[in-house]
C-alpha cells in the first residue's frame, strides 16, 4: 500500500501531467498535418522555442505569468512569418517535401537557437513552490497547476472544434482540406492562422513543462520523436486519437521509468508502437481512407 | 460465362452505394451498365477490380471466387479496368506508360530476375499505341497529351496487361460528340479483333445502345432492368429512372 | 560493363588516377574517401527517394549497423574486408527487413516517419549499451586486409577501396533503374493506384527497393571504420540521415548521379564551412530550404529542365 501511494501514485500522475503536454503538442501536429498536409518537422522546435523565449521574457518582465501569455504569442508569430514565406509556396507539392523542407526549419531553428542562447542546460524557476496533501500523498503544486491548465486548453479545444463555426469547419478541412475551397473561406489566412495557433500551442507546452524540465536548444527533437509516435499510435489524421495517444505514452514513459533505465523505456515506448501497429496497422482510432 | 456478379451489396457509412446487385457477363459479349450519375455505376467496378471488398455477395471471374481479392491478383487473373478521371503515369512517356504495362505479363514478372533483366515489350507495346493513333506521341510525357489522347492512353495501358475481360469507366468521358463516336467504333474494333469481352461502364445512354450486346441499368445502386439494348430502351422503368431522375 | 557507358568509365578513370596528382595530400585523399562514399549513400538513397518515391529519414541505421558490424568483428580479430562486409549484409538486411515490411505497409510520410523512429531506436540500442562502447562506440580498431599481405594501410588503398565500392554500387543501382523491377519502381513513384491494377504487389515492390537501398548503404557503413578505425552511435543520429537526403535533394532526385555529386559537395560544404563558422547547421538548413522552394529537382534536375525548354 506504501508502494502504490509513494511511488506508483505520483508516477501515475507525473505521466498525465506529460502526456497532457504531449498532447498540445500532438495535437497541433495532427492538425497541421491533416490541414496543411506538412508533417511538421520544426514543431518540437517551436516548443524548444517557446521555452526559450519564456526565458526572455521573464528575464526582462521578471514574471512567469506574463512570459506564458508572451512566449506563445512571440513564438506563434515566428510560426506565422515561417509559414507564409516558406510553407505556403510548396502545398500543392507532394506532401513528402514539406518534411523535408521542415527539417531544414528545425536545424536552422535549432541552430540559431545555440547561437543566441549557447548551448548551455538552462532552468526555469516554477512561478510557485510546495505541496498539496492528495489522496494520502504530497504532490507538488506546480505540476497540479500543469496538470489542471493543460487539461483546462485541451478541454477550450474541444469545445472550440465542436461547438464554434470556425472550429467545425477547421475540424472539417483536417478530413478533407478540399472543402475549404467550396466554403468560400479565404484558405490561405485559415492556413496561416493554424499554423500560428499550432505553434503558439507548441511554445505553451514548451515553458509550461520547462520548470519541470530542463532547456537546452536540442529538447525539441526527443519531443518531437514522441510526438510522431504519438500521431502514428493514435491513427494519423484523428485528432481525438492524438490526445488519447498522448495520454498512453506519457502514463507508460513515465510508469515504465520506474523499472527500467531510460534506454529501455525508449525501446519499450516503441514496442507499444509496433504492437499497436500490428494488431490496428492504421493506429487506435485511423480510418480507411485517411491518407490514403 | 467469364464474370458472375451475385447479389454484391456495398455500403459506406449510411449510404448503400449497391443493393444486391447480379447480373453475368458471357465470354465476348460486350456488356454495358448505364445508369445516372451517383447510381454506383463506378462503386461497381471498383468491387468487382478488387479496390474494394463486398459487404455482401460474391464475384467470380472465369470460374475463381475473386470477391475481396486485392487489385493487382485481380489483375494477375486477366481482368483490367480503365478509370473514370483519367490515372496514368504522368512525368514518363507515352511509350513508357505502355511498357511498364506491358511487362507485367512477361516471365520476369515478380521474380527475382526483374532485378537485372529488362524485357523487350516495345513491340506490343509500339503496336497498341499505334491502333489508338498515339505511335507519333511515343516520347511525349504522358501528361502533355490532350485529354482525348489521355483517354486512349489509359485503355493502352489496361491493354497491354493482356487481359480477358476489359472494364471500362466511361471511356469517353469529356470527348465531344464526334470524339466520342470515333472512340466508340474504335473501341468495339479493337474488343472483336482481340476475342475480349467487355464490360462498360456510361451515363450517356446513347454510346453504348450502338455497340452492346447487353445492358443493365443501375439505379441508387439498385439493378432495375437488364437485357438487349432494345428490350432496355423500350423499358418503363428506365425511362423514368432517367427522366425522373433529373440527369443531363 | 556496357551497363556503365563510357563517360561512366571515364570518370572513374580520372578518379582512379586522382592519387596519381601531385601534392595529393593525405587530409585531401581522407576528404575525398569521406566525400564519395557520402555520395555513394547517397546515390542508393534516391533510388527510394528519386525512383520510388519513399524518403527514408533512417538511413543512418542501415549506414551505423553496418559500421559496427565490422567494427564488432575487428574487435575480435577479424580484419577479412569480405568477412566485414558480409557480416554487415547480413545484419543490416535482417533489420531492413523488419523496417521496410512495417514501413511499405501504408504509403508517403509514413514510411519517412517509420523509418525514423526505428532508427532511432537503433541509435538508442547502440548508444547506452556497453558490450558496444555505448556513447564512445567501438575505437581503435586495426587496419582491414583483402587478401593475406593486401592490408588497406594507407589513405591511396583506402581511397581505392572506396572507390570499388562506389564503382559497384553505381553498377548495381545502374542495373538496377533500368530493369524491369527499376520500370516498376517509377510507375509506383508517378501513381501508386494505378500499379496495383496492372498486377503489381506494391508493398512488395517498395520492400525491394528498400531492401537494396539499405544493403548498399550498410555495405558503406562496413567501409567507414576502415578508413576511421572506429564506429560510433553518431553515425546512427537522425541528422545524419538528414544530410543524405539534403545530399540527394541538391544532386537531382531521380539521377543517380546527380545525389553522388551533391554528397560528395556537401561533404566537401560541410568540411569546409564547419571549420570557418560554427553554425554551419543554419548553412545546411539554409540550404536545404532554398532547394525544396526554388528547385525541387536538385541541380542536375533544373538542368533536365532547361534543356527540355530548350527543345520545345
Amino acid at each position: 500500500m506504501d508502494y502504490v501511494l509513494t511511488v506508483l501514485l505520483p508516477q501515475l500522475l507525473h505521466g498525465l501531467v506529460f502526456g497532457a503536454a504531449l498532447g498540445l503538442l500532438a495535437l497541433g501536429l495532427t492538425v497541421i498535418f491533416g490541414l496543411l498536409g506538412v508533417m511538421n518537422f520544426a514543431h518540437g522546435e517551436l516548443y524548444m522555442l517557446g521555452a526559450y523565449a519564456g526565458i526572455a521574457v521573464i528575464g526582462v518582465a521578471h514574471s512567469f505569468w506574463v512570459a506564458l501569455i508572451a512566449a506563445p504569442i512571440l513564438v506563434g508569430l515566428v510560426a506565422a512569418v515561417t509559414e507564409m514565406t516558406t510553407l505556403r509556396p510548396i502545398y500543392r507539392r507532394e506532401p513528402l517535401y514539406g518534411l523535408i523542407l521542415t527539417f531544414g526549419l528545425a536545424l536552422v531553428f535549432r541552430e540559431g537557437a545555440r547561437q543566441i542562447w549557447g548551448g548551455d542546460m538552462r532552468r526555469v524557476l516554477p512561478p510557485f513552490t510546495g505541496s498539496t496533501p492528495l489522496l494520502g500523498m504530497t504532490y507538488p503544486n506546480y505540476r497540479l497547476f500543469l496538470l489542471a491548465a493543460s487539461s483546462l486548453i485541451l478541454f477550450a479545444l474541444w469545445l472550440f472544434f465542436t461547438r464554434t463555426r470556425a472550429g467545425v469547419v477547421v475540424r472539417a478541412a483536417v478530413q478533407d482540406a478540399e472543402m475549404l475551397d467550396g466554403l468560400g473561406v479565404d484558405v490561405r489566412r485559415v492556413f496561416t492562422l493554424t499554423f500560428a495557433a499550432s505553434g503558439a500551442l507548441a511554445a505553451l507546452a514548451g515553458l509550461l513543462l520547462a520548470p519541470i524540465f530542463t532547456v537546452y536548444p536540442q529538447m525539441g527533437v526527443e519531443m518531437i520523436l514522441l510526438a510522431f509516435i504519438v500521431v502514428i499510435l493514435g491513427g494519423m489524421g484523428s485528432m481525438g486519437g492524438s490526445v488519447v495517444a498522448a495520454f498512453i505514452i506519457g502514463v507508460a514513459q513515465s510508469l515504465f521509468s520506474l523499472w527500467m533505465n531510460p534506454q529501455r523505456v525508449a525501446i519499450a515506448i516503441f514496442g507499444i508502437m509496433i504492437v499497436v501497429l500490428i494488431v490496428r496497422p492504421r493506429g487506435l482510432f485511423g480510418r480507411e481512407g485517411v491518407l490514403e | 460465362m467469364i464474370l458472375e456478379v451475385d447479389a454484391v451489396s456495398k455500403r459506406f457509412g449510411a449510404l448503400t452505394a449497391l443493393n444486391r446487385v447480379g447480373f453475368a457477363v458471357d465470354e465476348g459479349q460486350i456488356f454495358s451498365v448505364i445508369g445516372p450519375n451517383g447510381a454506383g455505376k463506378s462503386t461497381l467496378f471498383n468491387v468487382v477490380s478488387g479496390l474494394f471488398a463486398p459487404d455482401a455477395g460474391r464475384v467470380r471471374f472465369r470460374g475463381v471466387d475473386i470477391t475481396g481479392l486485392p487489385p493487382e491478383r485481380v489483375n494477375r487473373l486477366g481482368l483490367a479496368k480503365t478509370f473514370q478521371i483519367t490515372n496514368i503515369f504522368p512525368e514518363i512517356s507515352v511509350l513508357d506508360n505502355v511498357r511498364v504495362a506491358a511487362q507485367s505479363r512477361t516471365p520476369e514478372s515478380g521474380r527475382l530476375a526483374s532485378l537485372w533483366r529488362r524485357p523487350d515489350v516495345d513491340g506490343v507495346a509500339c503496336a497498341l499505341l499505334e491502333t489508338f493513333g498515339l505511335g507519333a506521341r511515343r516520347d511525349a510525357h504522358a501528361r502533355d497529351l490532350s485529354h482525348g489522347e489521355q483517354r486512349y492512353l489509359e485503355i493502352c495501358v489496361a491493354l497491354a496487361t493482356d487481359p480477358r475481360l476489359l472494364l471500362l469507366d466511361e471511356p469517353t468521358a469529356g470527348m465531344t460528340p464526334g470524339e466520342t463516336r470515333d472512340a466508340t467504333a474504335l473501341v468495339r474494333k479493337v474488343v472483336l479483333e482481340r476475342g475480349l469481352t467487355l464490360l462498360l461502364i456510361e451515363h450517356d445512354m446513347s454510346v453504348v445502345m450502338g455497340i452492346s450486346d447487353r445492358v443493365a441499368v443501375l439505379h441508387f445502386g439498385e439493378k432495375i432492368a437488364e437485357g438487349t439494348p432494345e428490350a432496355i430502351r423500350s423499358d418503363p422503368r428506365v425511362i423514368e429512372a432517367y427522366l425522373g431522375g433529373g440527369d443531363d | 560493363m556496357s551497363v556503365l557507358g563510357w563517360r561512366a568509365l571515364l570518370v572513374f578513370a580520372l578518379l582512379a588516377a586522382l592519387p596519381l596528382v601531385p601534392g595529393m595530400s593525405r587530409y585531401y585523399l581522407l576528404l575525398a574517401f569521406d566525400a564519395l562514399l557520402f555520395g555513394a549513400i547517397a546515390m542508393s538513397l534516391d533510388l527510394l527517394m528519386g525512383y520510388t518515391g519513399l524518403v527514408s529519414f533512417g538511413h543512418a541505421a542501415f549506414y551505423g549497423l553496418g559500421a559496427y558490424a565490422t567494427a564488432i568483428l575487428m574487435e575480435r580479430g577479424v580484419q577479412s574486408v569480405w568477412a566485414c562486409v558480409g557480416f554487415a549484409v547480413v545484419v543490416v538486411g535482417l533489420y531492413a527487413l523488419v523496417v521496410s515490411y512495417f514501413a511499405t505497409a501504408r504509403r508517403g510520410i509514413y514510411f519517412a516517419l517509420l523509418t525514423l523512429i526505428f532508427a532511432e531506436v537503433v541509435y538508442t540500442f547502440f548508444r547506452y549499451t556497453q558490450t558496444f562502447g555505448g556513447s564512445d562506440g567501438i575505437q581503435g580498431l586495426p587496419d582491414a586486409t583483402v587478401l593475406p599481405g593486401l592490408v588497406i594501410d594507407t589513405p591511396t588503398r583506402k581511397y581505392y577501396l572506396v572507390l570499388a565500392y562506389l564503382l559497384i554500387a553505381y553498377a548495381i543501382c545502374r542495373v538496377v533503374v533500368a530493369s524491369h523491377f527499376g520500370r516498376v519502381l517509377v510507375a509506383i513513384r508517378e501513381n501508386e493506384d494505378r500499379a496495383r491494377f496492372l498486377g503489381y504487389n506494391v508493398p512488395r515492390y517498395k520492400m525491394g527497393a528498400c531492401m537494396i537501398s539499405a544493403l548498399l548503404t550498410g555495405v558503406g557503413g562496413a567501409i567507414y571504420p576502415m578508413r576511421s578505425a572506429f564506429a560510433t552511435p553518431d553515425l546512427m543520429l537522425w541528422t545524419e540521415s538528414g544530410e543524405f537526403i539534403i545530399s540527394v535533394m541538391i544532386g537531382g532526385l531521380g539521377t543517380l548521379v546527380g545525389p553522388i555529386i551533391g554528397g560528395a559537395f556537401f561533404t566537401i560544404l560541410r568540411d569546409k564551412v564547419s571549420s570557418i563558422v560554427d553554425w554551419y547547421f543554419i548553412v545546411i538548413g539554409g540550404v536545404l530550404i532554398v532547394i525544396v522552394l526554388f528547385m525541387p529537382r536538385g541541380l542536375l534536375g533544373l538542368r533536365r529542365i532547361f534543356s527540355r525548354r530548350a527543345a520545345a
